[in-house]
């Protein structure tokens, strides 16, 4: 019998010994490629990262890319506007659309096995993390052309020096609220803190909100806080400055007053321009995005800044996602992805994203155009220019910004739960932040 | 059969001792052989992983060690990050509750209805299958659900309590730090009481029915019939559901995620959804993998116990 | 005569009503248990408009076929991966657990087998995502990626330590007099397995079949991780078509659900009427 089940565990002990032979052992995607190279690649002793391809390599006909974009309208809308790059630089494009929560999960797990794909496409926050290890290629070395873009967009595109990201359109945030409801109430829409508290006091009854915004457990809270937080004064490498505890106490009042519902917590963006939509709230903080949802359903809307304490625009963070090209064994395919990428970054393309998508166009003088276009697109276009990158100055985290991030959004929630003060929740955040960022 | 066993009888006293000795030991190999796909299955999908994930939790595994490889070892340093959390003390003893509230809740009212269902009556068997609903709406949609239900404002369960003038106060479910973790809870409960029921349900039914006449011919009420007959039969049946309850209902990840994504605050995260959320958010997976090591513990200890007191009662009741 | 038949008659009578209002009763049990569920149907028919209402309204106020028609452009596409990832598990786990458990619960080697039990709780304890890793690089390196298989393969790891775990239970409930009358007969352990326990086991087949359906059916992680091809989609990923950064179409969601329940519903209504009374009674009873 004891016999026996010396033998099973040994059985299993040494199977699971062989298994782990297979596991997952990342190639460095830096080095050179493996001796069995395909017909169209460089000789194998050049690294792909560091030298651009010869012209002995034969073009590469099809590139793989990867977004998010896994819903409509945006979905056939991305689509729409790889066909039209497709036609016009003959490059075939293998698309696939994966949810907003896994595409990091695919990205890393196909990073294991050299599997990414030839355009990658990722929120802009997580792109000095995705640089930082070092499975992308700056943008520069596969001849994408920055001339013209938005400053702060390339700085925040930046690791290092080099350019690993850049969108084709941003996006950000304004108060939209609600003409007819304003009208009636005879209010002009707020552009100090003071004025954004007392018509928000004015316009909660009957069940509607004076304001609505979203402050769930997710990096959409911290994105939402941070135009208070930065109008404020306060910097993200201190968060419990009393500028930030001053941000916090605002919103803390808003919901305590019972001019913001206590379900903030919970909505995400979208679930607050569905209050907004179902006239549960005179005013909404929301993305750019929304414009066209908004038209489409004839809401009587305006548009102003979200305003600092004493008035004046606060500086928001920049949204949009950037497309990057992953390094690979294959020069001939990130030459093709470069191509995919500036034909995406053209005037032309980009107009027709952001005019579909309703994001800010990346360059100032295709912005002007969009402007043009639908006026209530000016507000996010003035505040364009002056968005701060989370990822940058001035509090310069880079790929850490993540672990300030996420003690960040707790404790919004912990305030606005009444589950501890505002002070005490961004002093324990604070701590937080600094452990995390310690090696 | 008494004519059969009389001659076997016959016939088994042929053989001698060294034969039956060996086809004993060739019967026993292969009965062995059965669990050989078993085994196999086993070493391959579920022994690996788990060395893999112990460890993973001795090193910095972070997004760089998915690209590179290097993932530097790091000893207990993912245990003391997360041990001296401030919401590792929550995490902890929300898993207990929440655990033992569900087993509790999700075992009682499942056997409940399971013994209800013994009865026969019009359309009993179909109506059986559709207490299986629950499992075939996608985990993200029931949850939607009840978020919805669950609604401050809005919600179904605030709205009845209101009509019905309990308290005219709006309760909220999902967004108050004390009622947080009771709202998964009920949504928690409502997702296990089916898969309690239908094996219940399975062990019932499997009882000869013969007993309970038997029973009820010495006079035996409902309540008898349920304790000496029903509930001792059904011992090794109760332990599995039970045991198996505790393991899913400590991997319990994509209800909470759906309904308050742990929160607000992390007041509703259990020790597998707070790590999950720390790991993902800053892309340290050495800290899920700890606290994964941690969970098995928990389950290797209370299973050991368990199985130990249970084991000893199935032999008796098997045999 | 006819006094005691007319007292028959009202009694049958009398016993027909009381069960139904047993029916009665296990309606009303079953409409709280599935009021979700109900939601679920109830919005698939609103306008996006109409849900935010309050208060919140239990029928559709402006009933529309909006939700459906979106639905249905991708639904059958999606249910048929589903069924096939679902039934797939069915089969891979019967496959691997029944020999399993039933000689966990014949064979006597007691010690393997509480060990092996053992090691089948702890194994359900992976965390999903560490899993999820570790099938990724064995499934590259085998080339199965992107593959029903693979998925199938990968969603039977949820399915089979619970089916072997349930129906040993079960098994070990057979009574021991009939194997060891086979074993009399000269039958060897194959025999026994083939004819005697597996038609008895009938109701652990049938549970442990029903979950395994139902684990595959459910599963994301897997489906979304290992295979990527677009005519591979399951409801539980196809289901993000509906479900964006920005916005929400809860109609189309939920309309989807609704279509997806449908096939299931009908097999697990199916499948349940397998789990019948009295089997072990008829055996005995010999």
């Amino acid at each position: 019998m004891k016999k026996q089940v010396f033998i099973l565990v040994a059985i299993l002990v040494a199977g699971a010994m062989t298994l782990s032979a297979c596991g997952p052992t990342a190639t460095p995607t830096t080095a050179p490629p493996a001796t069995s190279a395909p017909a169209t690649a460089a000789p194998a002793t050049s690294a792909p990262a560091t030298s651009a391809p010869t012209s002995a390599v034969a073009a590469a006909t099809e590139v793989s890319e990867w977004d998010y974009q896994s819903a409509d309208p945006q979905m056939t809308q991305w689509q729409k506007v790889l066909d039209e790059c497709t036609a016009a630089t003959g490059i075939k494009i293998d698309r696939q659309a994966i949810p907003r929560d896994e595409l990091i999960s695919k990205v890393l797990l196909a990073a294991t096995q050299n599997q990414l794909p030839d355009v990658l496409r990722i929120d802009n926050p997580d792109l000095q993390q995705v640089a930082d290890t070092g499975a992308l290629a700056p943008l520069t070395d596969y001849g994408v052309d920055l001339t013209g873009l938005y400053a702060n967009l390339i700085q925040a595109g930046s690791y290092k020096g080099k350019v690993y990201g850049i969108a084709p359109g941003i996006n950000g945030m304004a108060l939209i609220y609600n003409k007819d409801v304003f009208a009636a109430a005879n209010l002009q829409p707020p552009t100090t803190w003071a004025e954004v508290e007392s018509d928000a006091a004015a316009l909660t009854k009957n069940g509607v909100y004076g304001i609505a915004f979203s402050a769930p457990a997710t990096e959409e809270g911290s994105w939402q806080f941070e135009p208070w937080f930065w109008g404020a004064g306060a910097d993200l490498s201190k968060l419990d400055s009393p500028q930030a505890v001053q941000a916090l106490q605002f919103w803390v009042d808003l919901v305590n007053k019972g001019y913001a519902s206590k379900s903030v917590v919970q909505w995400s963006q979208g679930d607050v321009n569905d209050q907004f939509m179902a006239g549960k709230a005179a005013m909404q903080q929301n993305g750019v995005w929304n414009l066209s949802a908004l038209e489409a359903k004839k809401i009587n809307f305006g548009v102003v800044p979200i305003p600092k304490p004493n008035g004046g625009a606060a500086p928001g963070p920049m949204g949009g996602e950037v497309l990057t090209i992953p390094n690979s064994k294959d020069p001939a395919r990130m030459q093709a992805a470069g191509k995919i990428v500036n034909c995406l970054l053209s005037d032309k393309e980009m107009l027709e994203w952001a005019t579909l998508q309703a994001y800010i166009p990346s360059r100032q003088s295709v912005a002007a155009q969009s402007v043009a276009n639908d006026p209530n697109m000016k507000s996010f276009v003035d505040a364009a220019a002056a968005e701060l990158s989370r990822t940058g100055p001035p509090a310069n985290l880079g790929p850490n910004y993540n672990k300030v991030s996420q003690p960040l959004w707790n404790a919004i929630q912990a305030a606005l739960t009444g589950k501890s003060s505002a002070q005490a929740a961004l002093t324990a955040a604070q701590q937080q932040a600094a452990s995390a960022l310690t090696p | 059969m008494a004519h059969v066993v009389e001659g076997a009888a016959v016939k088994a006293a042929a053989p001698t001792l060294p034969q039956v000795r060996s086809w004993q030991r060739r019967d026993r190999l292969i009965g062995l052989l059965f669990l050989v796909p078993a085994v196999v299955y086993i070493v391959v999908f579920y022994v690996y992983p788990i060395l893999y994930n112990i460890l993973m939790s001795f090193e910095r595994y972070t997004a760089k060690s998915f690209v590179t490889g290097e993932a530097p070892f790091i000893g207990l340093g993912n245990f003391r990050r997360l041990v001296s959390n401030p919401d590792f003390t929550t995490a902890v003893w929300n898993t207990v509750l929440f655990t033992l509230g569900s087993l509790f809740f999700q075992f009682t009212i499942g056997l409940a209805i399971a013994v209800f269902f013994q009865r026969k009556f019009p359309l009993s068997g179909f109506l059986r299958a559709l207490m299986l609903m629950p499992w075939l709406a996608p985990v993200l949609v029931s949850g939607a659900v009840w978020v919805r239900l669950f609604d401050m404002d809005y919600g179904t369960i605030n709205f009845v309590i209101r009509s019905l003038d309990v308290t005219s106060q709006h309760i909220a479910w999902l967004t108050d730090p004390h009622l947080a973790l009771i709202s998964v809870l009920i949504a928690n409960i409502w997702i296990g009481i089916p898969f309690n029921m239908v094996i219940l349900y399975g062990g019932l039914q499997d009882i000869p029915g013969t007993l309970y006449d038997a029973a009820a011919i010495d006079g035996a009420g409902p309540w008898e019939q349920f304790s000496y007959i029903s509930w001792p039969l059904l011992r090794p049946v109760a332990t599995v559901v039970l045991l198996l309850g505790l393991v899913y209902t400590v991997k319990v990840f994509d209800v909470i995620m759906s309904i308050t994504r742990g929160g607000p605050a992390n007041v509703s995260q259990t020790l597998n959804t707070w790590a999950y959320s720390l790991s993902f958010s800053i892309l340290d997976f050495g800290l899920g993998a700890a606290a994964g090591d941690i969970l098995m513990v928990v389950v290797f200890v209370f299973g050991l116990l368990y199985l130990r007191y249970a084991y000893r009662e199935i032999r008796e009741v098997g045999q | 005569m006819t006094a005691t038949v007319a007292t028959q008659a009202r009694g049958q009578a009398r016993k027909r009503a009381k069960s139904w209002l047993w029916t009665l009763l296990a309606l009303v049990i079953i409409g709280l248990m599935l009021f979700p569920f109900y939601e679920i149907v109830n919005i698939s028919f609103m306008h996006e408009t109409d849900i935010l209402q309050y208060p919140p309204p239990f029928f559709p106020p402006h009933p529309t076929l909006d939700g459906y028609r979106q639905a249905l452009s991708t639904a059958v596409g999606y249910i048929q991966s589903s069924l096939i990832y679902a039934l797939g598990t069915v089969v891979i786990t019967l496959l691997v657990a029944t020999p399993a458990a039933y000689a966990l619960a014949r064979v006597r080697a007691a010690r393997i087998g509480s060990l092996l039990l053992f090691v089948l709780i702890l194994a359900q304890m992976a965390p999903g995502i560490v899993v999820a890793i570790s099938l990724y690089a064995m499934f590259s390196h085998l080339h199965l990626l992107n593959s029903y298989l693979a998925v199938i393969l990968a969603d039977s790891t949820i399915a089979v330590p619970f089916a072997i775990i349930v129906m040993r239970a079960f098994m070990i409930g057979i009574p021991q007099e009939l194997a060891d009358a086979a074993v009399v007969d000269g039958a060897g352990h194959w025999r026994i397995f083939w004819s005697i326990i597996l038609p008895l086991s009938r109701t652990a087949l049938i549970t442990a079949s029903l979950f395994s359906f139902l684990f595959g059916w459910g599963d994301f992680l897997f489906a979304l991780i290992l295979n990527s091809n677009p005519h591979h989609t399951p409801i539980t990923v196809g289901i993000y078509r509906f479900i964006g950064g920005f916005s929400v179409e809860w109609p189309s969601v939920m309309a989807t659900a609704v279509i997806a329940a449908i096939p299931a519903t009908i097999l697990l209504t199916v499948a349940q009427r397998y789990i019948a009374a009295g089997i072990t009674v008829g055996a005995l009873k010999e």
